[in-house]
């Protein structure tokens, strides 16, 4: 049996919907339930239910074999796993963005950042020899420049939508992101013949997604 | 009563779990010495410039410190493999030296999966070389594996020069080799790509380290590999990869083999031949190992070596769940 970790909400429908077209047993995970563990009838696929950050812990720790979760969520817990596959679904950029005029800031002097990435940010920062506070936050990340908190805001960004409605604006794309299908270092080897197969299989749907 | 706890990474092991580990020992004790392997206890305190002037896996930020009365900076015990060898190139003036160990050693920064004190038990083969010797001691790490009681697990065997090889020519910056290493190691296919491009690396050589990431499965990945690349290097990795595995089936012990040519050990401590113990359970290795020629020298007597060390706690917690059945 494969232990397969996600994240809910959105991305787990968005999986739902490939493993499907694999040839899973995973209506399962279509269907209306508080349960945090679910099987498929033909128990070769367990499901677990988690917060995104949580997957790849699930996953370097081996509980879960496999895992569908964000490039920035991999990003940010710098865990030690194997990432096999791009599903290129749910795709958006993390950005640095703020006031157009922020942009001055950002080439010389000491800057205050705000974002939920804090690992992810420190060392992007520090990889450029910049003078940056990170200031951690865990939601409402456009608010931080708005408010004063923060000169600039390191995030994702979708649409753009909610920088715009707050006059705020990328400053600078830095990290492509979408799924990943991650794989525990050990499963990947001991469990081949159960995780190559289901790789090679969505490999054909890759980008199919919403 | 904050005093009564333990700092984060570490823990007291209690009778019932220290019996099972004394008897894994014991096994183990059998082993080794049957082997041929003789037993080392190393200071458990070291000069931090020891660590800092040699070549090795063990980074500045994992280890613990501390001031010496005199002012100097010693650290807690890092790594064992290097105290051997420091050990057989400074203080057994011989040209051939099988040593064995059961240790604790330190990693500072620790977290998530690892502890922060590591129970080890490892042997060192200084003085041999070539394929037989490799062979060897993959086998031994099998027979130590079986003998501890795990039955579903693997070696994973993997090589560094193929991908040095693969370097040459390529035009990669020692930085930009290093940095792709990191993304090879995390078969990161996409990030993998990305800094190919970004530093501008020929077609050819783009395809071949392109592919390291899927290079793994049985010894077919091996004459797979073959195909993508002339280099002289990654080509004699190859072949003496291939020459292990013949003597390792002669062995009897190729069922417990696989390969992974994208498994890429630290470039300037590995010289050779690297392997992985996996076992079903546990989401990390049991055991860890390869060739490191150019460590001795570095001590001042040029010695080529082997080893590996498996980490006790890692192989009960296997022993315990799936790892251990038939």
């Amino acid at each position: 049996m494969l232990n397969v970790a996600l994240a809910k909400g959105r991305l787990a429908e968005s999986c739902a919907d490939i493993f499907i077209k694999c040839g899973i047993r995973a209506e399962v995970l279509k269907e209306e339930t508080r349960k945090l563990v679910l099987e498929t009838p033909d128990k070769l696929f367990r499901f677990f239910f988690v917060k995104p950050a949580d997957v790849p812990t699930y996953v370097e720790y081996g509980i879960a074999d496999i895992g569908i979760v964000g490039k920035d969520t991999l990003l940010e817990a710098g865990a030690d796993l194997y990432e096999m596959l791009d599903l290129r679904f749910e795709k958006c950029k993390l950005c640095v963005a703020g006031f157009p005029d922020a942009g001055e800031k950002l080439r010389g002097g000491h800057i205050r950042v705000a974002t939920k990435y804090a690992n992810t940010a420190k060392k992007l920062f520090s990889s450029r020899g910049e003078d940056a506070e990170i200031i951690k936050l865990n939601g409402s990340i456009e608010l931080a420049p708005l408010t004063g908190l923060a000169d600039v805001i390191f995030d994702i960004v979708q649409s753009g939508g909610t920088l715009r409605a707050n006059g705020l604006v990328v400053l600078e794309e830095v990290f492509d992101i979408s799924a990943r299908l991650v794989a525990n270092k050990v499963s990947l080897k001991t469990k081949a013949s159960e995780i190559l197969p289901l790789i090679a299989e969505m490999k054909k749907y890759v980008g199919e997604g919403r | 009563m904050a005093y009564v706890k333990l700092p984060e990474g570490v823990r007291d092991i209690l009778p019932d779990e220290c019996e099972k580990l004394d008897a894994l020992e014991e096994v183990l004790r059998r082993k080794f010495t049957e082997a041929g392997f003789r037993f080392v206890r190393s200071a458990g305190l070291e000069y931090y410039d020891t660590y800092a002037c040699i070549e090795s896996t063990v980074e500045q930020t994992k280890m613990f410190k501390m001031t010496d009365k005199d002012g100097r900076l010693i650290v807690l015990r890092p790594d064992m493999s290097l105290a051997c060898a420091r050990i057989a190139a400074t203080k057994l003036h011989e040209e051939r030296a099988k040593l064995c160990y059961f240790t604790q050693v330190y990693d500072f920064s620790a977290s998530g999966n690892s502890d922060r004190e590591v129970m080890q038990a490892g042997v060192e083969v200084f003085g041999e070389d070539g394929a037989l010797a490799d062979a060897e001691a993959v086998a031994f790490a099998i027979e130590c594996l079986r003998a501890a009681g795990l039955r579903r697990f693997i070696v994973d065997i993997g090589h560094v020069g193929f991908y040095k090889g693969l370097l040459e020519g390529s035009g990669l910056s020692e930085g930009g080799a290093e940095e792709i290493r990191g993304y090879i190691n995390a078969k990161d296919a996409v990030n993998v790509e990305f800094a190919l491009k970004k530093y501008g690396v020929s077609d050819k050589a783009q395809a071949a380290i392109l592919a390291l990431p899927s290079l793994f499965g049985g010894v077919e990945v091996l004459s797979e590999a073959e195909k993508l690349t002339d280099n002289a290097l990654a080509r004699a990795s190859l072949s003496h990869l291939q020459k292990v595995y013949a003597l390792l089936k002669e062995k009897g012990v190729s069922e417990y083999v696989s390969f992974d040519l994208g498994t890429v050990k630290s470039l300037s401590y590995y010289s050779g031949m690297v392997f992985t113990g996996l076992a079903e359970g546990v989401g990390s290795a049991v055991l860890s190992g390869g060739r490191y020629d150019g460590l001795c020298a570095q001590f001042g007597k040029d010695l080529p070596a082997v080893g590996f060390a498996m980490g006790l706690v890692r192989v009960l917690r296997a022993l315990e769940s799936k790892g251990g059945q038939a």
